[in-house]
């Protein structure tokens, strides 16, 4: 396969990887803001390891989003907070570990679920290297969280009650199953959100299965299809602050930028 | 250094020029063979990070790929890519096209490589 391959992908496709990448984006941020703050030095490690692997991954995407047209100017430095397409999980900088921990497991797996969704020519071969990083990710953080709903339920249970609707919200209505799904329909993915907001929920209800921890049930009007932006794939207009996007562009070192 | 043109231990990859590779591509590959991994003490080629190389009227394109998706000496190793060829005389532009596929894998190195990299001390 050519990987310059430039096919033109359906616009709903270019909505739909500028999310995952605009998650990697900030899942890069949120991993490594605390990679000098976990409670463990594995847990710093990984944190430096999983930064890497994400801005990583969003080098590749944005490369692919640039072949489908999209400026990259506008890509890496001059988008305002509100055009951003993240997760509205990673809005926010999380208070304290353990809810660290569910935000990065639940908004990670949830970025590789939709990536390995993707059926189309010019993912082949990027998406099982993404799977690579992935698999490290999501196994040791599963790992954490057996052992945060051990040692802090509370904790554990309180921050799927936050992030678990926003989650949902990033992946989208139930109502897009495999039948009505629009990028199932146009052959660019091959599993519906639908059936993505399923296999999120099995695997942590598994996960917790033999702990105090409950996790909140799979609403499925969460989020309202009326109301659901397919672009930022939200139903409201948060975003993440100003400050994490200057440093997302990195505005206080262009000064040393080599051209 | 050595143009590896042998296969690797992936079925089906091939590192090194083509049997039908003029003479130009055949220098091609044996620059990118100078060109050193900067991370351990092999060449791109030896790494199996070259997958391919084409040269249409003095234009080079060179498909690439990387071990690590996140390697932080991305850029510096497409810009050492890029100084290499446009030192060969009749090389007028370079390209680069980076593939994922197939994924690279340790088992792609020769075993001149996996030599090279023991007596390094470091194991793969």
């Amino acid at each position: 396969m050519n990987a310059e391959a430039e096919t033109g992908w359906p616009e709903a496709a270019v909505d739909y990887v500028q999310a995952i990448a605009d998650t990697k984006l900030l899942l890069g941020q949120r991993y490594g803001e605390w990679m000098l703050k976990g409670p463990h030095l594995e847990d710093n490690i990984s944190g430096a390891s999983n930064a890497q692997d994400e801005i990583g991954q969003v080098r590749q995407l944005f490369r692919l989003l640039k072949q489908q047209g999209v400026d990259e100017e506008w890509l890496e430095s001059e988008r305002a907070p509100e055009e951003y397409a993240n997760a509205p999980t990673l809005d926010e900088e999380a208070e304290n570990w353990p809810t660290f921990v569910v935000q990065a497991a639940l908004t990670d797996r949830t970025a590789w679920l939709l990536l390995d969704a993707i059926d189309h020519d010019d993912f082949t071969g990027m998406v099982q290297k993404m799977g690579e990083d992935e698999y490290f990710h999501l196994e040791h953080q599963d790992g954490r969280l057996e052992t945060l709903a051990e040692s802090q339920p509370d904790a554990v249970e309180a921050a799927l009650e936050r992030y678990f609707p926003q989650i949902l919200t990033f992946i989208g209505p139930a109502t897009y199953d495999q039948a009505s799904d629009p990028l199932v329909n146009a052959g660019f993915t091959d599993r519906s959100v639908a059936d993505i907001r399923g296999a999120l929920h099995e695997h942590y209800v598994e996960l917790f299965a033999s702990t105090d921890v409950s996790v909140p049930p799979l609403d499925g009007d969460v989020p309202d299809p009326d109301q659901w932006d397919a672009k930022r794939r939200r139903t409201d207009d948060g975003h993440v602050e100003a400050s994490v996007v200057d440093q997302l562009q990195g505005v206080s070192n262009k000064e040393y930028v080599i051209e | 250094m050595s143009v590896n043109s042998v296969d690797a231990g992936t079925p089906g990859f091939h590192i090194g020029p083509d049997e039908d590779a003029d003479e130009l591509e055949r220098e091609v590959w044996e620059t990118l063979d100078t060109v050193p991994d900067p991370h351990i003490p092999v060449s791109l080629v030896e790494m199996a990070m070259i997958y391919d190389v084409d040269v249409d009227a003095g234009e080079a394109t060179v498909t690439m790929t990387f071990p690590c998706m996140g390697c932080p000496a991305y850029d510096m190793i497409k810009d050492d890519v890029r100084a290499a060829l446009r030192t060969i005389r009749g090389i007028t532009g370079v390209e680069i096209e980076i593939t994922w596929d197939p994924v690279w894998s340790k088992d792609m190195l020769t075993e001149t490589a996996h030599e090279e990299l023991k007596d390094a001390g470091i194991s793969l």
